[in-house]
């Protein structure tokens, strides 16, 4: 009894102090003290914000099955059936590649958005994404189909529009199986909610040759003013790699 | 091309409407926009045009990686492989880097592995032995009148310097001057400090020009890098 309240106290305070590690490597350092809600500027979005309710399958609005075209279900078919059968089909991110958007509005990490003259930048903690939304202005009239598309942004009201377009067919939409082609095309209605403690994410998504008609998906992000973003190397040992397009298991 | 004017002419009407703040640094401290290298930096020397002062087990090593890079091996490369170049290799990379500039913080967006290197104004660095080596490390920076000063540790020692293979170890500390010396042109002057592979600290030079209205492009390493897929699969192979 006694020997194992001896365990106790080492096993506890090597927890504690584990635990408070941890809390502490999160936390801002430095003279300033951030506030605990984003900025009273509605338009002021910059800062770090972390998904809420994250789904790898996307959440969409109507339910949680898109109204895919039969093209789109037998693709989604396939990919639900790949993993059950314990060789799931690989994505762009096992390939290290960009996910995509608005898959990589739906990651489990971080997101840093920055906001400088005619230009919105967020940078996603997962593998170091980067997306480029140019503001108030058109699509280039000649696109590079990308991973990441063209992005343009600009505001109506308090509510940030982007507009993407110019994607190849490599990435997902989600991480089970809801997938697009070339024209894919992506609207977000970005606007802070509920007192600056959170962000809110209406995104509309186009794609006849997978969908029938456009659908929603809403995610919502908590404002994190006590993260930065972490390192995040996905091809420093990937894994993961896909051999012959579908993931191995470890 | 009526209907497009049309838009811009109402989405600056919106714009107008209500002003977004957006944080406007003082002229002289202005570093924002896309950069794109002078010069060639794949064999990094020091402000006198000479070799660093590498100890004898740096200078070893240093020669054992031109020698491979002549072999046409260079194993000890980790951009073979798209891993990160590391830090500050990424500053000598002939791409462009776009500067974010905040109050709080100056982010810089390599287009090569479409990096970010966050440099934190109000962030005092951990000590060197609490921090988890990583590629990019650590940046804290300041502003002495118009020149920002940054101050980086906390690197992992799998990369080097340059392309040629200039080592440095886990204990490397890099000072960074940055300043514009016109309008047009940045300049970073770049002090390394890591008395484990060198005998005394040194500095080299590099200057960015201006790209003006340029945009980074997507720059996807794996995708057009069959050897580091093969690197993958041998990392998944070995144990």
């Amino acid at each position: 009894m006694r020997m194992r309240w001896v365990v106790c106290i080492l096993g506890c305070g090597a927890v504690v102090s584990a635990a408070a590690w941890a809390a502490s490597s999160d936390v801002v350092d430095g003279p300033l003290i951030r506030p605990a809600v984003s900025s009273s500027d509605p338009r002021d979005l910059s800062g770090v914000w972390f998904i809420r309710l994250y789904n790898r399958q996307i959440n969409s609005t109507l339910g949680r099955i898109p109204p895919f075209t039969d093209h789109g279900k037998a693709e989604w078919d396939k990919r639900v059936k790949a993993e059950k059968d314990g060789t799931p089909i690989a994505d762009a991110s096992a390939y290290c590649w960009p996910h995509g958007v608005p898959r990589v509005m739906n990651s489990p990490y971080p997101i840093q958005i920055i906001q400088t003259a005619g230009e919105t930048t967020i940078v996603h903690e997962v593998a170091h994404n980067i997306r480029h939304i140019y503001m108030d202005q058109p699509h280039p009239a000649s696109i590079t189909p990308s991973f990441m598309g063209d992005s343009t942004g600009h505001w109506e009201g308090d509510t940030l529009v982007i507009d993407t377009i110019g994607f190849n067919d490599r990435t997902w939409i989600d991480e089970v199986g809801v997938i697009h082609g070339k024209q894919l095309h992506v609207v977000e209605r970005i606007r802070k909610i509920e007192d600056g403690h959170a962000l809110e994410n209406l995104i509309r998504i186009e794609d006849p040759e997978f969908f029938r008609q456009p659908w929603y998906a809403r995610i919502t992000y908590a404002w994190r003013p006590d993260l930065r973003l972490s390192e995040y190397v996905c091809e420093e040992n990937n894994r993961n790699m896909p051999v012959a397009g579908h993931t191995v298991a470890k | 091309m009526i209907r497009r004017a049309l838009i811009l002419v109402l989405l600056s009407a919106a714009g107008a409407a209500h002003a977004q703040a957006i944080y406007t640094p003082p002229p002289g401290q202005n570093l924002a926009g896309v950069w794109l290298i002078e010069g060639n930096h794949s064999a990094v020397k020091t402000l006198n045009g000479k070799l660093p002062p590498m100890n004898e087990t740096a200078a070893a090593r240093y020669a054992a990686a031109v020698r491979a890079r002549k072999a046409g091996h260079p194993d000890f490369d980790t951009i073979q492989t798209c891993r990160p170049h590391g830090f500050p290799r990424i500053l000598f990379a002939a791409y462009p880097i776009e500067v974010l500039q905040e109050s709080r913080q100056i982010t810089f967006i390599h287009e090569v592995h479409h990096m970010p290197r966050m440099v934190y104004l109000d962030l005092t660095l951990p000590k060197l032995e609490d921090m988890d080596p990583n590629w990019m490390g650590q940046s804290a920076g300041r502003w002495e009148g118009d020149t920002l000063v940054v101050d980086s540790q906390g690197f992992n020692d799998v990369t080097t310097l340059d392309s040629a293979g200039l080592p440095h170890s886990t204990e490397m500390r890099v000072t960074e001057r940055i300043r514009k010396l016109d309008a047009n042109t940045l300049e970073d002057l770049i002090t390394i400090d890591d008395p484990k592979t060198y005998t005394k600290p040194w500095s080299t030079r590099v200057t960015y020009k201006r790209q003006p209205g340029a945009r980074l492009k997507e720059y996807v390493c794996t995708d057009s890098n069959p050897e580091a897929q093969v690197s993958g699969l041998a990392t998944l192979a070995s144990p």
